[in-house]
């Protein structure tokens, strides 16, 4: 099927590291400027975090229509679902490219817990995103892998816990620096919202070209 | 290996140096190019490594597995063998079967037909989502390296929502486009499907990798008398009856969690 493609970005990172509630965060930040975005949440065996996300973003705050968070069971294959057979999230996609193309601004897709060796097919997104958290230890980014080296913006979560595990921010900062050369990084707290701005800011710039949304929103 | 000439490759290696083989391009193969190049598209088509997102499907063998009501290799043979035998056989082999003979009429009218009469019998709302979006995204992949007017026409009647794209027919498109025998398309849709639900078993736990070809391959003379038999099947006699796979896959299309699409 050809429709005219929405931008997408997916999401990928460790089981745990935050992908569910950055989305959660920074929708709200596009959201706010008129953009209008659909999420399709890969889970390996639940639909929770695509039923959360529902919950948060469109029944509670209607910044989207519940039809527009759709939850995807990956036959516990995570990384085969965004990269090397994206089949079903891209046949996801087009249903909803044909549906709403006048007034979508962006699809989100959100990523199985994975490890550091995610990466998105170029056909299913755009633009990737890789999150880790600090409470994996500094050791990352330094122990690199596809996903950390490979992002277009590398999110590193959970700052605040790196006194109390013992993570050394300067060090992730020095090594994100080394591996990933001129491609971005940021330090995030999805808790409290730091950092986000900067995430919203990146994709607003590098995914959406600073076009401004599709729709007025009442 | 070396080459010694244009068209001639030395083989000789360690293992083989007194026999001094060489294989000359020149010579004429016994083989029939069409024919081995059925074979390889067949292999293509049929290779898991084929993008049509199956491997997401346990058609409620995870249900099973949780209720703790399969537990042996056997048993997910017998579970298989009545998916092949009362469902995929009489209704998707046989729903192929005819896609294949209009195809070769070019009546795209007949074909959309069947297509409309498969969906209509697919009970569970997630297997008959998951196989349309299988057989389109079949189509979609196939459009990117082979042209041929009656996929477009299909591809087009999808679009339109005339057709749904349900996989058995979308593969039977295929299969004739990439000159595929209808039997060997048959093939392709039972050993898919089989792989499938051993693949689930084996990420479930409950065999083991070696137990899963073991599988595979006790289950070889099933898939072909299922061929056998459904592969004249008339499309006005497609028909499915397992009223407790049914049963199973409704409750796993409504489990919170789980790992695979029902």
């Amino acid at each position: 099927m050809t429709f005219k493609r929405i931008p997408r970005v997916g999401i990928g990172g460790p089981v745990g590291s935050g992908k569910t509630m950055l989305i959660e965060q920074f929708v709200p930040l596009l959201s706010q400027i008129g953009y209008r975005t659909a999420i399709i949440s890969n889970d390996v065996v639940s639909k929770e975090d695509a039923d959360r996300m529902r919950r948060n973003l469109a029944s509670e705050r209607g910044l989207m229509p519940e039809s527009l968070v759709i939850g995807l069971a990956t036959g516990g294959c995570p990384h085969t679902a965004v990269r090397e057979d994206p089949s079903m999230n891209l046949s996801v996609v087009e249903d909803i490219e044909s549906a709403h193309n006048q007034e979508l601004d962006l699809i989100i897709i959100e990523s199985g817990g994975d490890n550091i060796t995610t990466t998105f097919s170029p056909a299913l997104a755009d633009y990737f995103i890789y999150i880790i958290d600090v409470a994996g230890g500094d050791k990352y980014p330094r122990k690199r892998g596809l996903g950390i080296e490979n992002c277009d913006l590398l999110v590193i979560n959970k700052i605040d816990l790196a006194p109390h595990v013992g993570a050394d921010l300067k060090i992730m900062e020095r090594d994100a620096k080394l591996i990933r050369k001129d491609k971005p990084f940021v330090f995030v707290n999805c808790k409290t919202g730091d950092g986000i701005k900067e995430v919203a800011d990146n994709i607003i710039k590098d995914v959406l070209f600073d076009i401004p949304p599709k729709t007025t929103k009442n | 290996m070396s080459t010694k000439s244009s068209n001639t490759i030395d083989t000789t290696d360690d293992d083989n140096k007194n026999s001094n083989m060489k294989y000359d391009a020149s010579e004429e193969i016994l083989v029939p190019e069409e024919s081995l190049l059925e074979e390889v598209s067949m292999l293509q088509l049929g290779d898991s490594f084929f993008p049509t997102g199956m491997y997401t499907t346990s058609s409620g063998l995870e249900t099973l597995f949780y209720d703790r009501r399969i537990k042996t290799k056997q048993e997910v043979i017998e579970f298989i063998t009545v998916c092949l035998q009362f469902q995929i056989g009489p209704a998707d082999c046989a729903a192929l079967s005819n896609a294949y003979d209009f195809a070769k009429q070019e009546n795209i009218t007949k074909i959309i037909e069947i297509d409309n009469i498969l969906f209509a019998m697919k009970l569970i709302k997630e297997i008959r989502d998951a196989s349309t979006r299988s057989g389109r995204q079949l189509l979609n992949c196939l459009s990117s390296f082979s042209n041929n007017n009656l996929v477009a026409s299909y591809y087009q009647s999808i679009k339109n929502k005339t057709a749904s794209g349900i996989y058995p027919v979308a593969l039977a498109l295929a299969a004739n486009s990439l000159n595929i025998k209808k039997e060997r398309a048959c093939l392709i849709l039972l050993y898919g499907f089989t792989v499938s639900i051993t693949g689930a078993a084996l990420r479930l736990g409950m065999l083991q990798h070696i137990e899963g070809q073991q599988v595979i391959h006790e289950l070889k003379p099933i898939i072909t008398m299922v061929i056998r038999n459904n592969i004249q099947r008339h499309f006005s006699h497609l028909w499915q009856f397992s009223p407790g796979i049914d049963l199973v896959q409704m409750k796993h299309e409504r489990m919170d969690s789980k790992m695979f699409i029902t």
